[in-house]
């Protein structure tokens, strides 16, 4: 059995990192999102692996409609609206890749050199109910703090980009007229 | 699989959004790369929580606590990056050469 | 049970109820036209099916061409996981996930990922209309959604759906969450992009996503899109109507039963009801059902206390 979630972990592991990858190599805006996406649906993965079954789903389910959204932004707001033709768009091209290499090489070095201690998670227990015990008890302040962050985020947010339409909601003739001359 | 193995793992994905936030141009791919750290992230702390901390729940109450950095990083972004464009016709970091306003 | 059984199994059931639900639609649309002698319905998917596997298929300039291949695969497969959460009878689970109302839920949320692609790749103008009204759609009724169905959650005191089912065995979900099942309902034809939610791939766009598509590909959609809808029948019959609980017949017959009742009640509003305009759709999500479902989680939540 352990041999099987083995070779599956490699299989995501590979996954996760060669998609991650491939983000930033593909042409089609849409399949950089959802290269994306399909590296966190392997992360996902790879927790169920580690038993942290309702992590590695919720990271799937949150991720569906993050990366779609990202899609229809880009496709929204970058200047090759077609998408499917070839661009690059990149700067500084030389010190990304050093950096990310770098970035890369020191943390596997900590990861491999340091010295973490060797307690694996009891097997028996249902990771799932502790956390829902957690969460809702002793780190229920931490909870709180990250819901209400999310609701000023999302407050926030809504403050930046709502506006009204022609005739009342949004939904009502929200295309401005175009009052001030383009360039 | 082991822990090293894991952080492995989760240091070519950090290496690669390292790689992404900093060489993209667009808003939104620079948005994926900060995303693609955030996932490392959670990949490195389950990995901790599953191999080295004897699995308190703790450990998984902070992959749940990125995770809502990631939605808070996500919903701040879209918001930022449509009032950009709509203030300077911007969607590119070199056509925001100024923060004035 | 093993995985080739497994995988067998979920075949079959899911052809078998797709074939089942091409009935019913056949049914229903004669019905609504007003032609007597429903003697042909179970004939006239299958003389469909035929009419598009002898089709050609359209091809646009420049595809997408591997995502366009991907798309109704992944949908049709995200049918099957779907599936896979759901107990069929006691004791028979094709897959015993701990959490499994969240496996059900992150395959139902990536049917908006295969919708997407499938308008996007075409490379053509209504497909990528079609592809972000899915966006706008399932965005507006997901989280609805993923609150009645984790709400069902609260009573089994676990997420694990076979739970889900035997907490219902002295009082149905129905009844105890009277808010549940329609909401479900009406998002579920929102995931499924069923009629009359099926905005997506509607006519007004000349068949949206699928605009472009022809011949066998569009079988294979039209067969994988009802795969969703089956499998949102299945989960709604196990968290709301208690799944496989019942007297006098066995078990997996009483699930059966559930299932195409609400598949029936679903391909029947399909035909009854008009498509609601987009703007419509998207502000019955967010300002209709989304606080709807809030007061299902409070009173669920309160009652369960």
């Amino acid at each position: 059995m352990s041999g099987i979630v083995d070779f599956l972990f490699w299989v995501f592991a590979v996954a996760a990192v060669v998609t991650g990858w491939l983000v930033f190599r593909t042409d089609s805006m849409v399949r950089a999102a959802y290269w994306l996406m399909a590296s966190f649906v392997a992360v996902g993965a790879i927790l169920v692996t580690l038993d942290a079954q309702f992590l590695g789903l919720i990271l799937i389910l949150m991720m569906a409609g993050e990366m779609t959204i990202m899609a229809i932004f880009m496709v929204m707001y970058m200047m090759n609206p077609a998408g499917l033709n070839p661009m690059t768009m990149v700067h500084q091209h030389r010190t990304a890749a050093v950096a990310g290499a770098g970035a890369f090489v020191a943390l596997a070095l900590v990861g491999l050199l340091a010295d973490f201690p060797d307690r694996p998670a009891p097997s028996g227990t249902d990771p799932t109910v502790d956390l829902g015990v957690e969460l809702l008890g002793e780190s229920m302040l931490v909870f709180e703090s990250a819901g209400v962050a999310l609701l000023a985020v999302m407050i926030g947010a809504i403050a930046l980009v709502s506006k009204r339409g022609r005739y009342g909601d949004a939904d009502e003739g929200s295309e401005e007229p175009i009052l001030e001359k383009t360039e | 699989m082991s822990l090293d193995a894991l952080l492995v793992v989760a240091a070519a994905l950090f290496g690669a959004g390292v790689y992404g936030a900093l060489s993209q141009q667009s808003f939104v791919m620079i948005m994926m790369g900060l995303e693609l750290m955030l996932n490392a992230t959670i990949l490195a702390v389950v990995a901790f929580w599953w191999g080295s901390t004897g699995g308190n729940p703790e450990g998984q109450l902070l992959a749940i606590v990125v995770m809502a950095v990631m939605a808070i990083e996500a919903a701040i972004g879209f918001a930022l990056v449509t009032n950009v464009y709509r203030v300077r016709k911007a969607d590119i970091t070199e056509k925001l050469r100024r923060l004035r306003g | 049970m093993s995985p080739a059984w497994a995988v067998a199994l979920v075949g079959v059931l899911l052809m078998v109820s797709v074939y089942l639900v091409a009935v019913m639609e056949t049914i229903f649309g004669l019905r609504v036209s007003g032609v007597r002698g429903y003697g042909r319905a179970w004939a006239l998917p299958m003389s469909r099916a035929a009419l598009l596997l002898s089709q050609r298929r359209s091809v646009t300039e420049r595809p997408d061409a591997q995502a366009w291949a991907l798309a109704p695969a992944l949908l049709g497969g995200l049918g099957a996981v779907a599936l896979t959460a759901i107990p069929l009878a006691a004791g028979v689970e094709v897959a015993d996930v701990d959490a499994g109302i969240v496996l059900f839920g992150a395959a139902l949320v990536q049917v908006m990922v295969a919708v997407f692609l499938h308008g996007w790749a075409a490379n053509s103008l209504f497909p990528v209309l079609g592809a972000f009204r899915m966006a706008a759609l399932a965005l507006s009724v997901s989280i609805p959604f993923s609150l009645v169905v984790i709400t069902t959650a609260l009573p089994a005191e676990s997420l694990s759906v076979g739970l889900i089912i035997s907490s219902q065995e002295s009082l149905w979900n129905v009844v105890r969450q009277p808010l549940g099942l329609p909401i479900y309902l009406i998002t579920g034809l929102g995931f499924s992009f069923w009629a009359p939610l099926q905005l997506p791939d509607a006519r007004d766009l000349s068949g949206g996503t699928s605009a472009e598509v022809s011949g066998a590909a569009l079988l294979v959609w039209r067969v994988a899109r009802a795969s969703i809808l089956v499998a949102v029948a299945a989960m709604g019959a196990a968290a709301f109507l208690g799944g496989y609980l019942g007297p006098w017949l066995p078990g997996w017959l009483w699930m059966a039963v559930k299932t195409f009742g609400l598949l029936a009640i679903l391909v029947w509003s399909g035909h009854r009801i008009a498509r609601p305009r987009m703007e419509t759709a998207v502000k019955l999500g967010w300002t209709v059902l989304l606080p709807l479902a809030l007061v299902d989680v409070f009173v669920s939540g309160a009652l369960t206390l």
